[in-house]
């Protein structure tokens, strides 16, 4: 019972968040994104005079064209509720961005040459989840060990060295982490690709497909977890250090259960909830980091979508990317949060 | 560590004049050095990356006897040579207003013998390396009167070895000539009003400076200097928004409780959820980016991690027996906030100052990797991104990476142990009950 309400709680608030959050983007874009409107206007305005020139057979005097032209645009700002007051403009734009119809780019293309902006993200999407996911999983879940095995012998050499580590966390950035990996594996070792998702020509089948997707899954991952292993690792530290002081930690010991058990069923069942939140931290934090992480091994996700977005000057693709990307990282606290809610008896109990 | 970081800024501030760093994205502007070079003191470990000797700009006298209708304004450069490999360029860049008639520049090797470059009508600002058809042949005739055939052309490495190599026959051949090189230059004017200014000498080796040149031939060195203020600035900056107003933020939503909290927590959770790198990218867009504006846009999107620290530092304080006493006694809830709660958000909040510092300085220089930075300053980010677009890695130039990369590093460290120390001292204060 206390499970359903925390997550309808949750769902709703969440889906506040995401209207929140997509008013916010809105409002800091307003006036790129009348811009780009208004080019998209002018190019389908463009496309329809020269059908209707190619259709109309010289039977239309050039007047008449360029009235059906002028009202074509009219309508087409109308869908965007162009000239209406600012309330209505939200609206009709907002509806837009939420029902995904980004229109279409000024230059990039999906890979199957459309021009269609919501194509071009599907495109891209799945590449920065699997990216993204995987590394999250692989910091979770080893930073969570390096956490407890560092809290269980206070003071000892892998205790000592995670302050180190976090230290590095948090001053290394991660697409510079990125290329001194591709200097040295790529092309001084030369043992693993330098960039992209698969080779070129791509090997024939699927074992092949897929041992040469992952190694060229090796270096963006490892990049991802050598930058963001340490912060976690030292938080899960002080997390587990603080607890193993309560008593139930004390009387599991006086009952003569071994160090292990504690650690890894009293103290870990204890923690997880805390381990939950702080995860969805993280996930937070080194969102901007996968994105540079894509760029500097050409990882065909987002973030490269969008750093090319950026070199062409496509507005429409990095406002549509932007948002995308809001989206996936609240379904990604979203997730977290239903997590805590599942590891947390409190909750459960009501 | 944090004092030579500020010197070093103050340094840059004061010692270098603020037009440079807008010339940085002008290939022009350092077309006289060597590209591609790594740092100088590679020169140890191999002979293969000689060195370059850059000369400061100097005074020039007019030589000509008094009375004379001509100018001629002449300086001598002297340089000692050591190693057993030619350089890779001579340039000569004359900065001058009005006209001049001829350069001359003669060249006196160690040994004494010499020979005399010309350069007709030369033009201001432009680099007259030894392939320039107005040098070259003058080195190709040199050639041939040494070897007694003259070459019907010259390439850039057979005229380094002709100015550099030991007379005779055998010049192409013969070994690197040691010691010190006279470089006498000479500009002739015949009227009035031709005025020399800053002059640009090199003696170009493979190898430059600290820390070498990028493809453009920026010195690494000067883009790591100059990007150093700006980030600390920024860094700084930032962290001073961010953290006040997420303690003060987190602080009172903490104190409060109940519904206003969870009210104010989901605000910090919508700003959570604006990814920081696209939405500043998206922003950059509608919004000039200078020093104030990209530190206030950075902290608007960080603020929520401090406000979640502070809100349950406040959470624990809010269960201590003084808070219910002030409250039994009815103290305004204003004064007990200022009186209990700020005293123990105030050290947490120094701690995670420090830590924001490198957190700013780091979303600021990746920004800056995307593109996305004020055009007239430089930035490590940037530098890293042209890396990035010429393929560094590729060909192995890795100085151009490396340096850019730790400095990051080197700026952020000092806050981060700061701030770790502090966190430690401050931390256990607000976990004991």
């Amino acid at each position: 019972m206390g499970f359903t309400r925390f997550l309808i709680v949750k769902t709703f608030s969440y889906a506040a968040a995401l209207i929140a959050t997509v008013s916010i983007l809105y409002v800091g874009i307003y006036g790129s994104l009348q811009k780009v409107i208004l080019a998209q206007a002018s190019y389908e305005a463009q496309q329809f005079q020269q059908t209707l020139v190619k259709s109309a057979h010289g039977s239309l005097s050039q007047a008449q064209i360029l009235t059906q032209v002028a009202s074509f645009k009219a309508s087409f700002l109308d869908q965007f509720g162009f000239n209406q007051p600012l309330p209505v403009k939200f609206a009709y734009q907002l509806y837009h961005l939420l029902t995904f119809q980004f229109g279409s780019s000024y230059f990039l293309l999906a890979p199957n040459g459309s021009k269609v902006i919501s194509q071009i993200i599907v495109a891209y999407l799945p590449n920065t989840i699997v990216l993204f996911t995987t590394g999250t999983l692989l910091v979770v879940f080893f930073g969570t060990m390096i956490g407890l095995l560092a809290a269980k012998s206070v003071g000892g050499k892998l205790d000592k060295s995670i302050p180190f580590i976090a230290v590095i966390h948090a001053s290394l950035p991660p697409f510079w982490v990125g290329f001194l990996l591709i200097a040295y594996f790529a092309y001084s070792l030369n043992i693993l690709p330098s960039g992209g998702i698969i080779s070129v020509p791509p090997p024939t089948g699927p074992l092949a497909q897929s041992g040469d997707f992952l190694a060229h899954l090796t270096l963006p991952l490892t990049a991802f977890f050598i930058v963001n292993i340490g912060g976690f690792g030292y938080v899960i530290r002080s997390l587990v250090v603080s607890t193993m002081g309560e008593d139930f930690v004390l009387t599991a010991k006086a009952r003569g259960i071994s160090d292990r058990r504690i650690l890894f069923s009293h103290v870990l069942r204890t923690v997880s909830p805390s381990i939950a939140t702080q995860s969805v931290l993280a996930v937070a934090g080194s969102f901007g980091g996968a994105i540079t992480t894509e760029v500097v091994f050409r990882w065909p996700g987002l973030g490269l979508l969008t750093y090319n977005a950026i070199l062409s000057n496509d507005l429409p693709i990095i406002i549509a990317s932007t948002f995308v990307l809001t989206i996936v990282l609240l379904l990604g606290l979203y997730i977290g949060e239903l997590l805590y809610g599942v590891l947390d008896p409190r909750i459960k109990a009501g | 560590m944090l004092i030579l970081l500020l010197g070093a800024s103050i340094y840059v501030l004061v010692g270098f004049p603020p037009t440079i760093a807008s010339q940085w994205g002008n290939p022009k502007q350092w077309q006289g050095n060597p590209q591609n070079s790594p740092p100088q003191w590679v020169g140890y470990f191999t002979p293969d990356f000689p060195p370059t000797i850059g000369f400061p700009s100097v005074i020039w006298t007019n030589t000509a006897p008094s009375g004379s209708q001509d100018y001629n304004f002449s300086h001598t450069f002297t340089f000692h040579w050591s190693s057993t490999k030619t350089p890779s360029n001579i340039v000569f860049i004359p900065r001058f207003n009005g006209t001049f008639i001829e350069a001359a520049i003669t060249w006196t090797k160690p040994d004494g013998n010499s020979l005399i470059l010309y350069i007709g009508n030369p033009t201001t600002n432009v680099n007259y390396g030894v392939s320039d058809p107005s040098i070259a042949p003058w080195i190709q005739q040199y050639v041939g009167s040494q070897t007694d055939t003259t070459p019907s052309g010259v390439t850039v490495p057979e005229e380094m070895s002709a100015l550099f190599n030991r007379d005779g026959k055998s010049l192409l051949n013969s070994s690197v000539l040691q010691g010190t090189y006279k470089l006498r230059v000479d500009m002739l004017s015949s009227g009035q009003g031709a005025v020399l200014s800053t002059t640009f000498l090199s003696i170009n080796g493979k190898s430059y400076g600290l820390m070498g040149t990028d493809l453009y031939g920026r010195p690494i060195q000067l883009g790591v200097l100059l990007g150093l203020p700006w980030a600390l600035e920024l860094g700084a900056l930032t962290s001073v928004i961010a953290v006040l107003f997420g303690v003060i933020f987190g602080g009172i939503a903490g104190y409060l409780g109940g519904s206003k909290d969870n009210v104010m927590q989901w605000i910090s959770l919508v700003v959570l959820a604006l990814p920081a790198l696209p939405f500043l990218v998206a922003l950059s867009y509608s919004i000039r980016l200078d020093l104030i504006s990209e530190a206030i846009l950075i902290s608007a999107l960080s603020w929520p991690f401090y406000a979640i620290i502070a809100r349950s530092v406040s959470l624990s304080v809010k269960s201590q027996t003084y808070v219910e006493a002030d409250r039994a006694m009815g103290v305004s809830s204003m004064r007990t906030f200022f009186t209990h709660f700020m005293p123990r958000l105030t050290p947490v909040s120094i701690a995670y100052a420090a830590l924001g510092v490198p957190a700013g300085i780091l979303l600021a220089q990746t920004l800056a990797f995307l593109g996305i930075q004020p055009q007239t300053v430089v930035t490590w980010g940037g530098i890293l991104d042209d890396a990035f677009i010429q393929q560094a890695a590729v060909y192995g130039w890795w100085w151009w990476v490396l340096f850019p990369g730790i400095m990051i590093i080197v700026a952020s460290l000092p806050f981060v142990l700061v701030g770790f120390a502090l966190d430690k001292i401050v931390a256990p204060k607000v976990q004991a009950k």
